[in-house]
């Protein structure tokens, strides 16, 4: 209750917030302690609803709905924790925190600077109250009661001490389809609990527990990354705005910066944790799989990441006071930026990508959809309104002509190359709300030339002055980087093996990159580290480009049944499977010791089956060396119970009408006995049963027996046949429809029956990923220069 | 002709001409009737539910798994996925599978399972 409240006064708030900030805009000047004061009530109600939330969820109190549908114990308590945002009422909780608590820092920036904060503030304050009004007790509040509409509770979740109880006769309900029961859960039940005084949380003492693919190391780091970079995001946006609301483009670009650096380096590492993530534990084999939900977060991404470069251009520029270039670039970026976010949430959350996407939200109803639609609406009309008003002015003040050969051209056509890759990658994420999916070969295809122009221009753009170079000049100081280059290229080729033309280029692309960023990263750190961050953030890229190439391609992966004790050769490796062992949190390991050329180690892949779907789920294990990973994905695991003759048993195939002798018996296979009806039912998938007439003839005796294939469709069993005269068992192991049947002959008596002996089998999909360490290496360094700009630009802004 | 427009413009234009001829290319339809699927000789994804009588094989031999789907209407076809079950595939609700019709059975490139985190509105459907 006091949660609703809570987020029922943060909305009001940051209403207030705004009206007050928009006085401030027309120039009153009492309205902004107003405004000041109305922000710092929000943000109050926000983390004091956030931390009753999550106390809500450490105490178990399943009374929340919320907390009941995603929550539940035996967690550890970080992951306890992390279930504050495993659902779309949390998630959009914590996104609304976030955008809070960075807008707290925001006011605070803004105060310091002239007279920015009423405009900046007053945009920043309307997103704020889009995600107040998401989480409002109407639409996606995560404090309503389990009560407040109807719900089913399974009857497993709930305390069995009560269970007898009176007041639960009518409202326990059967379903006889899979034969739980459940309490229906209704605000009259309640009120019988209470009467009876029973507390609720004594009552109700399980959740649904959260959702084993979920329940992860990262699951703690991922998601909440994730929304620092959406909520910092918004800044960037919010001073564009600001900077078309005054008609005035100088300063928004300086101080605009350092958040934009910001945001893009907490959501580059955030997009490649998760790729980690699923590469690591989830088992789907690659860092990046295209998938809708990964893409949608990468587009504003790369969106964000152009704009850093044309926004440099532009302060560079005016810094010189030359004028300042890209202006309306900048301005349409940085509000694209947001809008993208704002699209990726209503791709992931509407439920469209339902279809397409194995983690998006389910639908959240109809009125969610129309806010977020909403949400997303309004800002665009903001955004792009803001630009068409503004357009006249715009045109005439900035129109410049740039010099082929500059650094600034080099950046615009860096930063269009990043625009196409982005559309590209929106085009086929959004082709399923046309009812369309692409195939993951559209993205690969398209983006590897892009990435071979993004690697040229970003090497080409740092040999480039500003303004103008002499084509002579260019070509004299490139020589020693394009001859490193294509020493590395040959390296790969030759040593690497790598001969697919567009890899070949795309290596010599990046490699280029590389050598110019490390040369100059290497000149640069020691005399001024703070200017060194692009350049070590693109020595991140180029290595992460080499490490796609070298994974992306050159991945070798083969299936194999690894059969307990029995070494098998395995992508050069001997692996041995010797048996599996209980872990620690109740799942099984499958202990595999690999030896590749002497040196021994273990692979220890994890199968179990959760409970909370009834499912089997499989997590990989690797073997992390520096060149290379050998990844071992479980894929399934059988003790099935092979049948082999025993010491005096013999395995014969007879065909059609032949015989074999067997302690004095002579054995004849007839014929195959195959009813009429059994023959359309074999055809059509359902029951039939095969048998194979067989005579044998001992001691001038004949018999006639059948030894049987039955079959229910799916499983196939093999009835065997006896003659105790003859002390002879007679198993069919295997037919053939073109005339022979596979035997399986024993004695009855004396030890003979066929030995049952046990094989183990583990089928695993092993692979060898080359390299793949660039790929993580790359990131860190990128994500190392995003920090160390930040830092040189946050004190640039205050100049 | 400024050499910005120039720049830009020839990327821009170079690569949307390629992303619309791979899109053409690579798009694949959604089909929830499946006598379209039978029909069809494109890749599609193909939605539907697991008929859960007929349970699911999985060949260790040949690493198939295969199983039977049917739509709304009761067509069924029997899905081919050369890999192992997927996670979750017992407890789905729905399976979205991916591929192709060839030679009377659907043969699937990937599987994606959708789970019932919606169980509790479609029993108090049923209940009432």
């Amino acid at each position: 209750m006091i949660g609703n409240i809570l987020v029922t006064l943060a909305l009001l708030a940051s209403i207030f917030t705004m009206i007050m900030y928009y006085y401030s805009y027309k120039g009153y000047t009492n309205t902004l302690v107003y405004a000041r004061i109305g922000y710092h009530v929000m943000a109050v109600a926000v983390v004091v609803a956030s931390a009753l939330l999550l106390h809500a969820i450490i105490t178990h109190d399943y009374s929340y709905k919320y907390v009941y549908s995603y929550s539940g114990s035996g967690m550890s308590l970080g992951l306890l924790i992390s279930t504050f945002y495993a659902g779309q009422e949390g998630s959009f909780m914590l996104w609304f925190l976030f955008t809070t608590i960075v807008g707290l820092v925001l006011l605070d920036y803004s105060s310091k600077r002239g007279d920015l904060e009423p405009r900046v503030m007053l945009v920043f304050t309307l997103a704020v109250s889009f995600l107040a009004l998401m989480v409002n007790p109407a639409l996606k509040s995560p404090f309503n009661f389990i009560w407040m509409e109807e719900a089913y509770i399974d009857i497993s979740k709930i305390n069995q001490a009560f269970l007898s109880l009176p007041l639960l006769q009518g409202h326990i309900f059967q379903d006889a389809q899979n034969n739980t029961s459940f309490v229906r859960m209704s605000a009259e039940l309640v009120a019988g609990l209470k009467g009876a005084g029973i507390a609720f949380n004594q009552f109700l003492i399980e959740g649904k527990g959260l959702n084993p693919l979920l329940q992860n190391f990262w699951m703690q780091i991922h998601p909440p990354l994730l929304f620092v970079g959406f909520s910092m995001a918004t800044v960037p946006f919010a001073f564009a705005f600001a900077a078309m609301m005054k008609n005035d483009y100088q300063d928004w670009v300086k101080q605009a910066l350092p958040w934009t650096l910001a945001g893009m380096g907490v959501l580059g590492l955030a997009i490649m944790l998760g790729g980690y993530w699923a590469y690591g534990v989830l088992g789907w084999g690659g860092y990046w799989g295209w998938d809708p939900v990964e893409n949608s977060s990468l587009v504003p991404w790369i969106i964000g990441v152009a704009s850093v470069h044309t926004l440099l251009v532009q302060k560079k520029t005016q810094d010189s006071g030359k004028g300042s270039r890209f202006v309306k670039t900048n301005l349409i970026l940085s509000i694209m930026t947001y809008l993208l976010v704002l699209y990726s949430t209503f791709l992931t959350r509407s439920g469209i990508l339902g279809d397409s996407s194995v983690h998006s939200f389910v639908d959240p109803g109809m009125t969610v959809y129309l806010l977020l639609v909403l949400f997303v609406g309004t800002f665009t009309l903001l955004g792009f309104g803001g630009i068409i008003y503004r357009w006249k002015y715009l045109n005439q003040k900035f129109n410049f002509e740039d010099d082929t050969l500059s650094r600034e051209l080099a950046l615009f056509t860096g930063a269009a190359t990043l625009i196409a890759s982005a559309v590209i990658i929106l085009v086929g994420t959004s082709a399923p709300i046309f009812g369309q999916t692409v195939e993951i070969r559209f993205y690969n295809e398209l983006n590897l030339p892009i990435g071979i122009i993004i690697g040229l221009i970003n090497g080409l753009s740092l040999i480039l002055k500003w303004k103008h170079t002499k084509g002579n000049d260019l070509w004299k100081s490139s020589q020693i980087y394009l001859g490193v280059a294509t020493a590395i290229t040959l390296g790969v080729v030759f040593i690497g093996g790598v001969t697919d033309v567009m890899q070949v280029i795309f290596t010599f692309s990046a490699s280029f990159a590389l050598s110019v960023n490390s040369d100059i990263a290497y000149k640069i750190v020691r005399k001024k580290t703070t200017f060194a961050g692009a350049y070590i953030a693109h020595v991140g890229i180029a290595l992460f480009m080499l490490g796609v190439v070298a994974t992306g391609g050159y991945t070798s992966n083969e299936q194999v049944d690894l059969v307990k004790g029995k070494p098998t050769e395995v992508l050069g490796r001997q692996l041995t499977f010797t048996g599996y062992s209980p872990t620690v949190d109740g799942k099984y390991a499958f202990n595999i010791e690999v030896d590749e050329g002497g040196s021994k180690s273990t692979v220890a892949p994890v199968m179990y089956i959760a409970e909370f779907n009834n499912s089997l789920m499989r997590e990989p294990d690797i073997l992390t060396t520096l060149t290379k990973d050998f990844y071992v994905s479980p894929l399934s695991y059988d003790d099935k119970r092979q049948t082999q003759s025993g010491s005096d048993g013999r395995a014969v195939t007879l065909t059609k009408g032949t015989s074999t002798d067997y302690n004095g018996a002579k054995i004849t296979f007839e014929s195959f006995d195959f009813p009429e009806e059994g023959m359309s039912s074999m055809m059509g998938g359902g029951d039939f049963e095969i048998g194979a007439k067989i005579i044998v003839n001992v001691d001038g005796q004949t018999f006639e027996v059948e030894p049987k294939l039955t079959s229910d469709g799916q499983n196939r069993v093999f009835v065997p046949a006896s003659i105790q005269e003859a002390n002879l068992k007679i198993g069919m192991t295997n037919l053939d429809a073109s005339g022979s049947v596979s035997l399986l002959l024993s004695t009855i008596s004396g030890g003979s029956e066929p030995v049952q002996t046990p094989e183990e089998v583990l089928s695993v999909e092993a692979s060898v990923k080359p390299f793949i360490n660039l790929v993580w290496l790359g990131v860190l360094l990128m994500t190392a220069g995003f920090v160390v700009s930040v830092v040189r630009r946050t004190k640039e802004s205050q100049s | 002709m400024k050499s910005k427009y120039i720049f830009g413009g020839f990327i821009i234009v170079v690569f949307f001409s390629l992303m619309g001829y791979l899109f053409t290319e690579t798009n694949i339809g959604y089909e929830e009737d499946f006598s379209n699927v039978i029909n069809s000789e494109k890749t599609v994804r193909a939605t539907g539910f697991w008929v859960k009588e007929k349970s699911y094989n999985v060949d260790n031999q040949k690493k198939l798994f295969s199983f039977y789907m049917k739509d709304y209407n009761d067509t069924e076809i029997k899905v081919v996925y050369k890999g192992a079950i997927p996670n979750n595939f017992e407890s789905a609700t729905s399976v979205v599978v991916t591929g192709k019709y060839q030679n009377g059975v659907f043969v699937a490139k990937d599987i994606l399972t959708k789970c019932p985190s919606k169980y509790e509105e479609e029993f108090e459907g049923s209940a009432t």
